[in-house]
């Protein structure tokens, strides 16, 4: 935002929403790539730091919601200053619902220790985490910069996590289908793979809100996708 | 309850009751309204705000050319009412004053009865028997939401009512002469926030039957009140949409800056 | 702190006292004056003063022929001076309130205000007693109604500037004509101002002396022909203050003091309606 309120704390107000977002990324973030990290090297120390990371989310969360209420309650904002705060809300939900994803994934670690994760497996994990991380990572630049074109960008790009995440699928299916003792591991992983295609999912909703932040608008359509898993394994296929 | 129609973004089917076309207006050698093109909708509720001195009480002092009680100050242009200009030479002011009333920032009761004040206006221009009379000033009060606390002491001093009430007096003496348009000029802004609640609930409730035009300088309340919002700076009209989008995503940048408190 | 605090306390205590004594002094004089009047007037004040004619020398009397010409007086010259005065001040105030004429007729109306009352006398002697030929009760009524309009106009032009635009705006806003706002609204408004404006016009002019001098002059005697010399109680006091006797400068202090009475009783009227306008 360019010029600056006549009423400096509210200012301040929203500066101190922005760097909390800022903050609840960097460590959803971190806490998504070290979940995948701790899965794939059957790291149980670093999937506990992870499970107890989320603590620290989840109130970060809290706060930005009081802090948002107090602020709306306060400011009465209206036009650009109403979306930011609104846009606060939903970005700091679904960076909440990141972290869960996150922690989802890491307890699922020491369930699958000992097991091995099959090598190809897990670099097919780690190539989906890295997407989405990446896509976390620039999704939150956009949120610094507020550009709407690019946060249309990012959007386009969730097809990519959906196309790798459903030849995950496919993958994890001839895995089970080969072994049953499988199984197991398997659906665990099913499920990891699933969760980190959920981020990608949020990451792209966090764009779509910084769009309305910045420009007022929705944006309108369905989102490309190129997740089929849901048809896969149906009969003829 | 606010029902969704209420908030909805109103399509402005409903034909224009108030045509604003190429208005100018001076006061002496100084241009306080620049080239101003507006069309008000019918029974329907606009607001004009921007800071001081940026015209907007100017312009609705022109809607019922209230301005030409005083030298010097002149519009140009053409303003539509029905259809007919009525900067018109040969417009009467006063039958033009009964069409658009008018309510002002402070409460101006007569000095006289409450039942004098609304009866004074419908006595200008109807001959009523005492019945009628009666019955017209009780619909009046009514209207006003303010029956009920002065229909015991009729006789009594308008100015002895509160600010609020004071404020509704008017509104029922505005009323009581039938007009179809209805010129708020800040009326709450002398009123503690409870009174401007009840006003608000007037004019939310007069929007039915009247077309109404609000000046205001508190923001919130013409995010409350009107269905579609003028922004003026400076003489010019900068925006003009639905409330809802004025207050939610303006197109222009000054708009953006005035409604969120941005103005230095 | 610094040494300009005490300096500046004691300067403050210097000038109040200077302030404090010099009103002293104003209200002392003021006082004297209540008090002689009252010590002498109220001793010859009885039922025979409002009953009983002005007397010829070293006789006992009344001062019923003044009383009574005084009020006739000072009556028609209200009824003559009020209207042209309400008018005026109306046109000043409503219709022209912006026009040059106005800011020159507040000018002179000022300096009228001011003017000698003297000369207002000898102005109407030339008008209407030389004319006429003699001295009588119109002239006399005249040149107090010539001293009546200015108070007048000025007090109401000045209550009709003090009722709100708004007022007037509002009455033109539900479609009353010029005249209907006037009458009804600004005239209501201002009400209490503008009869004390009369009331002040009527204290000011139940003193006045000279200008009768020049027309009403005086009578011994009860006179209810207004086309002659009529008697009045500020030329009759002038008269009989100074003359030798006794019983002449008795009833001159008994009427300074019913002067005195009835113009303290008005301005504590006027005084009332207008507190009771702001209040």
């Amino acid at each position: 935002m360019a010029s600056t309120h006549i009423l400096s704390a509210f200012d301040e107000e929203l500066q101190y929403l922005t760097r909390r977002i800022s903050e609840m990324g960097g460590l959803a973030e971190q806490m998504c790539s070290d979940a995948v990290r701790a899965l794939v090297n059957s790291d149980s120390a670093l999937a506990q730091k992870v499970i107890s990371d989320d603590v620290m989310l989840d109130s970060a969360e809290r706060e930005i919601q009081e802090k948002a209420i107090i602020t709306i309650a306060r400011r009465q904002p209206v036009a650009a200053d109403l979306r930011e705060i609104v846009g606060s809300l939903r970005i700091a939900a679904d960076l909440e619902r990141v972290g869960d994803l996150g922690k989802n994934t890491a307890k699922r670690v020491i369930a699958v220790q000992g097991t091995g994760v099959p090598r190809s497996l897990a670099r097919g994990l780690e190539h989906l985490s890295e997407l989405a991380s990446v896509q976390l990572k620039d999704v939150l630049d956009v949120y610094v910069s507020r550009s709407a074109e690019k946060a249309e960008v990012i959007r386009l790009r969730d097809e990519e996590i959906d196309a790798m995440y459903t030849s995950l699928f496919r993958e994890l299916l001839t895995y089970m289908m080969e072994d049953p003792r499988n199984i197991t591991t398997c659906t665990h992983l099913l499920f990891c793979a699933k969760n980190i295609e959920r981020i990608g999912d949020h990451a792209t909703n966090i764009a779509e809100t910084i769009y309305y932040m910045t420009t007022g608008a929705q944006l309108e359509g369905e989102r490309p996708k190129d997740d089929t898993s849901n048809t896969l394994g149906a009969p003829g296929l | 309850m606010v029902s969704l129609e209420k908030i909805a973004p109103q399509q402005t089917n409903g034909r224009a009751k108030i045509e604003i076309k190429n208005l100018n207006f001076y006061y002496g050698e100084s241009k306080a309204l620049k080239n101003i093109s507006l069309q008000l909708p019918e029974r329907s509720v606009t607001a004009f705000i921007g800071p001081s001195g940026c015209g907007k009480s100017t312009l609705l002092r022109v809607l019922n050319r209230i301005y030409e009680l005083y030298p010097k100050q002149r519009a140009e242009g053409e303003v539509l009412v029905d259809g007919q200009n009525i900067l018109d030479r040969s417009q009467d002011l006063n039958l033009l004053r009964t069409k658009v009333g008018m309510v002002f920032q402070k409460p101006t009761p007569f000095p006289m009865s409450i039942y004098d004040n609304i009866a004074f206006g419908i006595k200008l221009y109807e001959n009523l028997n005492k019945t009628d009379m009666d019955e017209r000033v009780e619909a009046a009060l009514r209207r006003a939401a303010l029956w009920n606390e002065v229909k015991d002491k009729l006789s009594a001093s308008g100015l002895s009512l509160s600010g609020g009430q004071q404020q509704r007096l008017c509104i029922a003496r505005t009323v009581a002469v039938k007009p179809e348009i209805i010129l708020l000029d800040e009326p709450a802004s002398a009123l503690d926030p409870l009174s401007t609640a009840k006003i608000e609930e007037l004019i939310d409730e007069l929007r039915a039957d009247y077309t109404i035009v609000i000046v205001t300088h508190n923001m919130q309340q013409a995010a409350r009140v009107s269905r579609q919002t003028a922004f003026m700076y400076l003489g010019e009209l900068v925006e003009f949409d639905e409330t809802a989008k004025i207050f939610t995503s303006p197109q222009e940048k000054r708009t953006q800056d005035y409604v969120t408190g941005r103005f230095g | 702190m610094s040494t300009i605090y005490p300096r500046r306390k004691a300067l403050n205590g210097i000038m109040m006292t200077l302030c404090v004594v010099a009103a002293a002094i104003g209200l002392a004089w003021l006082g004297l004056i209540l008090g002689a009047l009252l010590y002498n007037g109220v001793a010859g004040l009885n039922i025979a003063v409002f009953t009983e004619m002005t007397p010829p020398p070293g006789q006992a009397g009344g001062l019923l022929n003044a009383l009574a010409g005084s009020l006739v007086i000072t009556v028609i010259a209200v009824i003559l001076g009020t209207p042209v005065g309400i008018l005026a001040g109306t046109y000043m105030a409503e219709y022209g309130r912006f026009s040059k004429l106005t800011t020159v007729v507040r000018f002179i109306n000022d300096i009228l205000l001011s003017a000698p009352s003297i000369i207002v006398g000898l102005f109407i002697y030339e008008l209407v007693v030389r004319p006429m030929g003699h001295f009588s009760a119109y002239a006399g009524a005249f040149a107090l109604a010539v001293l009546v309009i200015p108070v007048v106009v000025r007090t109401t032009e000045d209550m009709l500037n003090l009722v709100p635009n708004a007022l007037r705006e509002a009455g033109s806003a539900i479609g009353a004509p010029r005249w209907i706002v006037i009458r009804s609204v600004a005239y209501r408004a201002a009400m209490s101002g503008i009869v004390t404006g009369v009331l002040l016009a009527v204290a000011r002019i139940s003193g006045e002396t000279a200008p009768l001098l020049f027309t009403a002059l005086n009578n011994q005697f009860w006179s209810s022909n207004l086309n002659a010399p009529m008697a009045s109680l500020p030329v009759t006091i002038f008269q009989f203050a100074l003359s030798p006797y006794k019983e002449w400068q008795q009833l001159a202090w008994t009427g300074a003091l019913i002067i005195t009475l009835t113009v303290l009783g008005l301005s504590i009227i006027a005084r009332s309606l207008t507190g009771r306008r702001e209040g």
